[in-house]
């Protein structure tokens, strides 16, 4: 019997235009939204390939000069513009840093439109001045982008309500329900059903929408199956999550518009407002570190370094002997720069203090920050969609700190052979340091958002019962 | 009759349940916000002063020091908050609040809070703006949604017509029954508000002006949105269906626009990286006059015309130290070139803005956003003002440590030293922010378009409910 009605239901929602409808303005927006991530994400790769080619085409013009210079094609230049001078590499040839987009990029903005996406680290330069904010007019960062994660935190839900509202009052409100519990079936298993059929529906209409986007889009999911299962997993979730909360308010028994009502304010709650009130209160009452009092400490312990720089590069040399060079017959080219590397090595070391405990106090707020998020769906799903697409805050910090030791290696690779006094070789530029972008050190929240995620909808479910149990039958029939 | 008809919907909206939890609700959102805000803005303006006496401390208590080393040391401006900044916060949390200002460089104002924020803090605050601009629209819609349908349902709209009464001063009545709740909220907010900034100490900008020209374009917004909610519900004859599309313009305007606009300005106008910047700058800066560099073309060139003018032939002869003159030179020189340059991403950012002016024909959120920021002072083009300035007070102080090295030093002489006495000649930055007069020309198009808004809501609904049918 219970198939029965469920078939009729299903035939009855196949006729309906509701699902055409819903179908057409879902698939146009997931495309729209796809297209602006992918164009985001095609400029960043874009600019990123640029700086390589642009990076190669430099080592080989230089690699030629070289060349021409040691096998005395060319006269000798002066020493001040010998373009073999071992800091003239590696202050006007600096490598590209680069973090590449991960596959699911295209899915969510997250940090992306904040953050620069390659470096060039010169050899001198102080980690501290390296700069990664991106260019960009604020209004934009402040309205948003029109991305996936828009579409699946703020609409889809939208659209669940607007397809769930009135499963249990309409019958009511049509007359219908008191025929169909005429017949031996259970109310809750009846409505059950119902609302399982049109998850189903919507979810195949999501799911096929999304995956349709960025097939059209050339992204390449299906090599990336695993991240693809995570995404659509996630989105499942939610959606039966918003179902499930429909649910419950049919079973308190009110009116289709009253639910409708109802279920607005829950979203209102659950997306706009706790996440709104949840950010506000957090920087109040656990406020980011102050910048501006980190500036000013910096200075000071750096002005104060300064004074000392003198003093201390007279012990540089003897706290690093294997520095100390091994032709002493010749006055080194570059003891400018030598000493210009070891001054910055005590101001840096001086200052890594005041920069340590500023980052240590913003980790640890974040951290704080980050466990709030088990308060809403919205912000998991936000979490956990910014994860899949690698544009998490984690991932930029990640990024961060790799362009910094890159940084190091950079400028370690030459002052060896700065002490030594030696000059760069065409065939050098072969074996200088390359780096290559990994998000593997990252660590996923994607786990502990999923079952966040399943936890609100245990709670949703448990609520529907209680709901169920809670009203007597005769209310929720009667009229 | 208009107002007894008012006095009925009123009665009628405060008995329901509905009205009542969501009004107390968006009152007490509103309370916690202004109160939130407030704690905020404290705290971020005792750091701001803080840093500001820091930054000049710094400056004049640096020691003996060359000018021109003392002008690569440089300072730092710091973004003021105003008070209004309470209300609505704007593009504060993206642009940087510190600017460093030093020789030969113009540097980006740095630190955005958002960028040590987590990602939560992209779903918005709950600032008053965050409430005024999105969620009492939303009480409207909730409150209005059924103005009309309710009457069709139950049949009463056709008794009221038979009755006589005209379907304007019924819709006025309507009009005035959910105006009225929404100006009780507000106000006492205003009011609230008004009592706080002017008990900031220090509140230096605040004006009673500004926040009633703030609060009279939320009214106007709001009225737009009364208007189209009663349109929709004349032109319904169910509730529910009323509700959905009211809902459906609500999110197309409020939330769907902003996004859609950034995309296409984005597409129209986009802004080059931020290492894209920087190479154009250098490759300009490398064509040109280098102050550091006396082998240099340019710099050699000028050697040569100013040993003319002088009648000298070596630059040790110069009344003055041709290094610091030099230096001033290059300095002038890379000036125009940030100059230009910035003046091509002015014109970007001109750009983008006149796209937004456009969408804003199809959201009334837009203009509201847009003349709320600029009257709260935290728009962009309010930051653009203040890095200006920023960057004019640069020039100067450079300018004025390579005119001291000029004129007190010898060539070739990097040992001379100034002190505090210099130091402390350099007048501290300060700030004057774009008066009232210069905000409201630069968003006229703003309150043109929210203007129009209202008319053409009003014209609509006026058209809507002469022809409305009672079933």
């Amino acid at each position: 019997m219970l198939n029965h009605t469920i078939k009729y239901e299903w035939l009855n929602l196949l006729r309906d235009r509701w699902v055409m409808i819903l179908l057409i303005l879902f698939l146009g927006i997931t495309v729209f939204a796809v297209r602006n991530g992918k164009e985001k994400v095609e400029d960043r790769m874009a600019t990123i390939t640029k700086e390589k080619e642009k990076m190669a085409k430099l080592d080989r013009r230089m690699a030629a000069e070289i060349d021409s210079l040691h096998k005395n094609l060319k006269p000798a230049p002066a020493a001040r513009q010998d373009s073999r001078a071992l800091d003239k590499i590696g202050w006007n040839a600096p490598r590209v840093v680069a973090m590449d987009a991960q596959p699911l990029a295209v899915v969510s903005t997250g940090q992306s439109d904040l953050f620069t996406h390659y470096s060039k680290p010169k050899i001198y330069g102080e980690a501290y001045t390296l700069g990664f904010s991106e260019l960009s007019n604020p209004v934009q960062l402040l309205f948003g982008s029109f991305d996936l994660a828009f579409v699946c935190i703020y609409l889809l839900p939208l659209l669940v309500l607007g397809f769930s509202y009135n499963i249990l009052s309409s019958e009511k409100e049509s007359g219908v329900l008191r025929l169909t519990l005429a017949q031996p079936i259970s109310l809750y298993q009846w409505l059950f059903g119902k609302l399982l059929l049109r998850f189903f529906i919507l979810t195949v209409i999501v799911v096929a929408s999304i995956l349709f986007s960025l097939t059209i889009f050339d992204i390449d999911w299906m090599g990336n199956m695993g991240a693809a299962m995570k995404l659509i997993l996630l989105v499942t979730v939610y959606i039966f999550f918003w179902f499930l909360i429909s649910f419950l308010i049919n079973l308190l028994g009110n009116s289709s518009g009253s639910n409708a009502v109802t279920l607005i304010a829950v979203w209102v709650v659950f997306v706009l407002l706790i996440p709104s009130i949840i950010s506000q209160t957090a920087n109040s009452f656990y406020p980011v570190p102050s910048r501006t009092i980190m500036i000013h400490e910096y200075r000071e312990a750096k002005a104060l370094a300064e004074k000392k720089a003198d003093e201390i590069l007279k012990t540089y040399y003897r706290e690093h002997p294997e520095y100390a060079p091994k032709d002493t017959t010749q006055q080194n080219q570059y003891s400018w720069w030598l000493g210009n590397f070891a001054a910055s090595d005590v101001i840096n070391q001086s200052v890594q203090p005041v920069l340590d405990d500023y980052n240590e106090a913003l980790n640890k707020q974040q951290s704080w920050v980050n466990r709030l998020r088990y308060l809403s769906p919205a912000i998991l799903l936000q979490d956990g969609l910014n994860d899949l697409a690698g544009t998490s805050p984690a991932h930029y910090t990640d990024f961060r700190n790799q362009v910094i030791a890159f940084a190091n290696t950079w400028r370690h690779y030459f002052t060896p052979r700065m002490f030594n006094n030696e000059k760069m070789r065409a065939e050098d530029f072969g074996s200088l340091p390359t780096h290559s972008y990994s998000s593997a050190q990252v660590p996923s929240h994607y786990n502990a958002d999923l079952m966040g995620l399943l936890f609100f909808l245990g709670l949703a479910l448990a609520g529907s019962l209680w709901a169920y149990r809670r009203n007597s039958f005769e209310r929720i029939v009667s009229m | 009759m208009t107002l007894k008809i008012a006095l009925k919907e009123l009665k009628e909206i405060v008995r329901e349940g509905r009205f009542r939890i969501t009004a107390i609700t968006l009152f007490a959102l509103l309370l916690a916000a202004l109160f939130v805000s407030k704690s905020y803005y404290t705290s971020v303006n005792a750091q701001h002063s803080e840093a500001k006496k820091n930054a000049r401390s710094e400056w004049v208590e640096q020691g003996q020091k060359n000018p021109h080393s003392a002008a690569h040391y440089g300072t730092y401006a710091f973004k003021p908050k105003y008070p209004l900044s309470l209300i609505d916060n704007g593009v504060d949390k993206y642009t940087g609040v510190s600017i460093y200002l030093e020789a030969h460089k113009r540097n980006e104002a740095q630190y955005a809070a958002a960028q040590d924020q987590t990602a939560l803090s992209r779903f918005g605050d709950l600032t008053p703006d965050f409430v005024l601009i999105f969620i009492v629209p939303l009480f409207i819609i909730l409150i209005g949604f059924n103005a009309f349908t309710r009457e069709r349902e139950s049949g009463t709209l056709r008794l009221l017509k038979s009755q006589g009464v005209s379907t304007w001063k019924l819709t006025m009545g309507k009009w005035l029954g959910i105006f009225l709740p929404v100006l009780f909220i507000v106000i006492p907010v205003y009011v609230l508000a008004a009592l706080f900034l002017a008990n900031i100490k220090d509140y230096g900008q605040f004006s009673l002006w500004a926040l009633t020209l703030l609060f009279g374009v939320y009214l106007i917004y709001y009225a737009v949105f009364i208007n189209i909610t009663l349109f929709v519900s004349s032109r319904f004859k169910k509730s529910n269906l009323a509700f959905v599309t009211l809902l459906g313009i609500w999110m197309v305007s409020c939330l769907a626009m902003p996004k859609i606009s950034t995309a296409i300005a984005d597409k129209l106008y986009p802004y080059p990286t931020q290492v894209e910047f920087e190479e154009q700058v250098a490759a300009d800066k490398k064509k040109g006059l280098d102050g550091h560099n006396p082998w240099n073309t340019e710099a050699k060139k000028l050697e040569e015309e100013t040993l003319k003018k002088y009648g000298v032939d070596s630059v040790q002869q110069l009344p003055f130290n041709w290094d610091g003159f030099l230096m001033q030179e290059g300095e002038k020189h890379t000036a125009d070139i940030y100059f230009k340059h910035y003046q091509l991403l002015k014109d970007t950012y001109v750009n983008q803005t006149n796209v937004y002016r456009s969408t804003a024909a199809l959201s009334p959120f837009l203009p509201t956003r847009f003349l709320s920021m600029a009257i709260c002072r935290t728009d962009y083009t309010s930051h653009w003002d203040f890095a200006t300035a920023a960057e004019n007070y640069r020039i100067e102080l450079v300018g004025k440590m390579n005119g001291d090295m000029a004129a007190n030093s010898k060539y070739g002489d990097w040992d001379y030293l100034a002190d505090d006495k210099l130091w402390s000649s350099v007048p501290d930055f300060q700030y004057e922010p774009a008066s009232y007069t210069t905000v409201i020309r630069q968003n006229t198009s703003n309150l043109i378009t929210l203007l129009a808004w209202l008319l053409l809501s009003f014209a609509a609904l006026y058209g809507a409910v002469t022809q409305m049918k009672t079933i």
